[in-house]
């Protein structure tokens, strides 16, 4: 699965320990997602959503 | 979908992460006490040996409670790493447990091998699944 976390949190200046902190996970977590080598479960994917304001199809779109 | 709350996320984890530890410190001081209190403690008391055995299954539980409560609090990756983790520690379980256990019956173990080894051998294998987790998703 692709997505877009990277980018976005670049747009709204924060490090990954930011987000991570923002969303309850850690950040490890945040690196994984970024990198793509773990899709996060779907309340994590809504709550990344919820904080950048964009739908969950907005960020995260499927690798075929 | 629940409100997520941050403050009360990393309690829970620091909570169950010290709750995880402290029954694990008192399963090991319960074992300790069923295996040298025969010996140390009290001298053929089966009874006494009864109890002691009883209480070390009986926090024993309490661990794996503390466990389940343990892995629900974390968040996804570090649950995903326990699970991976526990699964590695299985399959040793049992590919270690049976291939033993059929040499053992072909007769070609030379020394029988301390049972109490097996746990210590899942304990490492859960550990340095868990690091080569953490690793690969740092």
């Amino acid at each position: 699965m692709k997505n877009r976390v990277a980018d976005l949190r670049a747009e709204h200046g924060w490090t990954q320990a930011d987000l991570a902190q923002r969303i309850g996970v850690s950040r490890q977590s945040i690196n994984a997602i970024e990198t793509g080598k773990f899709d996060p479960s779907l309340p994590v994917a809504f709550r990344l959503a919820e904080l950048f304001e964009l739908t969950i199809e907005d960020i995260f779109t499927v690798d075929r | 979908m629940p409100a997520h709350d941050e403050t009360t996320s990393y309690r829970n984890q620091n909570r169950t992460t010290a709750g995880l530890a402290l029954w694990t410190l008192a399963w090991l001081a319960t074992l300790a006490v069923a295996r040298f209190g025969p010996e140390f403690l009290w001298e053929a008391q089966p009874v006494a040996s009864w109890i002691a055995v009883a209480v070390n299954v009986l926090v024993g539980i309490a661990w794996i409670v503390a466990f389940a409560r343990f892995l629900r609090a974390q968040d996804d990756l570090w649950r995903k790493i326990s699970l991976d983790a526990l699964a590695v520690t299985l399959g040793v379980g049992w590919i270690v447990g049976f291939g033993y256990f059929v040499a053992d019956a072909a007769g070609i173990v030379a020394y029988d091998i301390n049972i109490a080894l097996f746990p210590a051998l899942l304990g490492i294998a859960y550990l340095v699944a868990v690091v080569v987790g953490w690793i690969r998703y740092r």
